[in-house]
């Protein structure tokens, strides 16, 4: 990577932002996703990005994260746009690929913001621009005592009144990591307490589905009183007023890591990096943490008490967390795919 | 009269007329070595290579052969084609030999119903069966408010729900290539053997029958291949417990990240394909053979 330009940049926007609108392209385009996360985004960031620096965004809608990085990975880091918002998996697995920029304080000084343990985990190619975490989301109106562990969910009670999410959903694979934590196993080395109860919980379960969107159809409707989910989406679903709400776990959970990410052939590199920078601002944060309700890796900031309480926002909630370790997660992922396909998903009802 | 016919072809001299033909042929075979087989040869070279050093190797292989599920996933992949193929020539056919015999006035309006599906998107329909069979679908609720049943039925994520779904989809291909089998059959065959005294039952089952196999075996050909490649209708009517090769590849190729596994699953199921294309399209060669040296033996 020629770091000239982007440091230049860097120093441009260190210097209070003070960057000639054409000291960029006059177009960037951003790939992310649909739905309330593209009109949050567009209000909260895009907006006051172009009116910032003069760039039009053209928003990219298509394309889930691992959609988006298939793409990367096919037209070798040059997929037609200039960011792409994906997770930290994505994101050390491009740097692996060499197909996304490596990204350093010179050229997004913001990222020295960012706290380091999290900033870690999605490796030098990922800017981390929101946390999520992996919830247990209950029905307030079914169970009478609200669950407070993971094991809540081998409840006699909640027999087939769970879903699970299939492995191709990362939010198996962290389900299965935290089981085996809480089963006396680990989360890497020592998982079979975590497969052994993944069965235990498909026989509980009515069966699987990939998307949220159709996960969280199940729990709307009353079919299903108990799922893990990501708390953003969980925090929407109470916000509509659906009578559920979720809760972190006494043995804590593994938080989703999203990024910004630039894939090395990207062609207005110096704007992206300028809109990465703009979206880890403590203003941009803020903005983002309270639209979206999701946590920050930006312990600063400053939000409203209620949605903090929730959120991964602070050094104590961060230090309850239990991080992956993503690279040694993909090099497990096949053989643990292959064994959940033959030990889980078969003793589903 | 016969001078200027004799003249005629000698004005095309035979080397020019074979360029011509060529230069005819070339778009569709440079379009088809760009975009097939370049991408295969790339596939099945990657099949053979390792991720990491790019040494030649049979690993993949190897691992498709023996991990328990990918040759399971060909295996669900082959029976719900075969089940696909079968029904929708089964329900195709009646379809189709009205269509090809009627005259009328409910033939325009049968020939849209029949191609109808083709009007909306793979994913919509598929959503519409899913609505209908799921555990909350129309069918299971109509049975359970009425007291017939106590739970759901299982009708979706499984092959029942795949096999109905992909022949919604196929049919109208089916039809219309039983169609024009059996609109070219000879309408006096079937018009004497009625004169003949033959039912209408007889007609079809000692001619019609016998003289459309070729657009039998063409619907079974069409509908199993577009059946074994189908990805929205299994991945989304079969879910997590009914996976056929072709939502197996998405998942190595988007999730696993593992390209030349994927790879070695395309290939694979390319050779399905092809072998029961090829056993059909043989099939089908021998049977006209052996029919027409029956009647060059008669005559």
């Amino acid at each position: 990577m020629n770091a000239k330009p982007y440091l230049s940049v860097g120093l441009m926007l260190a210097l209070g932002g003070a960057v000639p609108a054409s000291a960029f392209a006059e177009t960037l385009i951003v790939n992310s996703y649909g739905g309330p996360y593209e009109a949050i985004i567009e209000e909260r960031i895009i907006k006051p990005f172009e009116e910032k620096y003069g760039v039009d965004v053209v928003y990219d809608a298509v394309g889930s994260a691992s959609q988006d990085y298939a793409k990367i990975k096919a037209t070798k880091g040059q997929p037609g746009f200039d960011v792409a918002v994906m997770t930290a998996s994505q994101s050390l697995q491009g740097c692996k690929d060499r197909l996304l920029e490596k990204l350093d304080a010179g050229a997004v000084p913001n990222l020295q913001k960012l706290e380091p343990t999290l900033a870690a985990v999605a490796g030098p190619c990922g800017a981390v621009h929101e946390v999520q975490y992996m919830a247990l989301l209950y029905r307030t109106d079914k169970l009478a005592v609200a669950p407070t562990s993971w094991s809540s969910l081998f409840d006699p009670q909640l027999d087939g009144k769970i879903i699970l999410p299939t492995f191709q959903n990362v939010m198996a694979v962290f389900l299965l990591e935290i089981m085996s934590v809480v089963r006396g196993g680990d989360m890497i080395d020592n998982i079979e307490p975590g497969f052994a109860a993944m069965a235990e919980l498909a026989r509980q379960s009515i069966g699987f589905e990939q998307s949220s969107a159709i996960l969280e159809s199940y729990i709307k409707d009353g079919t299903v009183w108990a799922m893990p989910f990501w708390n953003g989406r969980a925090q929407l679903l109470v916000d509509q007023g659906v009578p559920v709400d979720y809760v972190r776990p006494e043995e804590g959970t593994i938080p989703l890591i999203a990024t910004l990410n630039v894939p090395i052939g990207a062609q207005n590199k110096q704007a992206a990096m300028a809109f990465i920078e703009f979206f880890l601002e403590k203003s941009s944060q803020e903005a983002w943490v309270t639209g979206y309700q999701v946590g920050s890796a930006r312990t600063d900031i400053d939000i409203p008490v209620d949605i903090r309480k929730r959120q991964i926002t602070t050094k104590a909630d961060l230090d309850g967390l239990k991080l992956p370790d993503l690279s040694r997660i993909a090099d497990k992922l096949g053989e643990w795919g292959e064994r959940w396909e033959r030990d889980v998903v078969s003793q589903a009802n | 009269m016969s001078t200027i016919a004799l003249a005629a072809p000698a004005a095309l001299p035979s080397v020019p007329a074979r360029t011509s033909g060529y230069l005819v042929l070339a778009p569709s075979c440079l379009l088809l070595i760009i975009f097939f087989a370049l991408p295969m040869g790339t596939m099945i070279g990657m099949s053979f290579t390792n991720a990491e050093t790019l040494a030649p190797t049979l690993f993949h292989y190897q691992r498709f052969f023996s991990d328990g599920l990918s040759l399971s996933g060909l295996y669900r992949t082959a029976v719900m084609s075969l089940l696909v193929a079968f029904c929708v020539t089964v329900l195709g056919y009646p379809i189709a030999y009205y269509l090809a015999g009627s005259r009328s006035r409910w033939r325009a309006l049968v020939f849209a119903l029949a191609l109808a599906p083709e009007l909306a998107g793979v994913v919509l329909r598929t959503y519409g069966w899913l609505i209908i069979l799921e555990d909350r679908g129309f069918i299971n609720d109509a049975l359970i408010n009425l007291g017939i049943i106590a739970s759901p039925l299982p009708l979706s994520k499984n092959l029942f729900a795949v096999v109905v779904g992909l022949t919604h989809v196929v049919l109208p291909f089916g039809i219309l290539s039983l169609t024009t089998s059996i609109q070219g059959i000879d309408p006096n065959l079937e018009r004497a053997a009625q004169m003949l005294g033959a039912s209408r039952l007889s007609v079809v089952r000692h001619i019609i029958l016998p003289l459309s196999i070729p657009g039998i075996v063409s619907s079974l050909l069409i509908s199993f291949t577009m059946a074994a490649s189908a990805y929205a209708t299994p991945a989304l009517l079969g879910g997590a417990g009914f996976k056929v090769l072709a939502t197996m590849i998405y998942e190595q190729v988007l999730f696993y990240i593992d390209w030349r596994f994927a790879a070695v699953m395309a290939i694979a199921l390319l050779s399905m394909m092809l072998t029961v294309s090829f056993l059909g399209i043989r099939y089908e060669t021998r049977r006209s053979l052996r029919r027409s040296n029956r009647e060059g033996g008669a005559a």
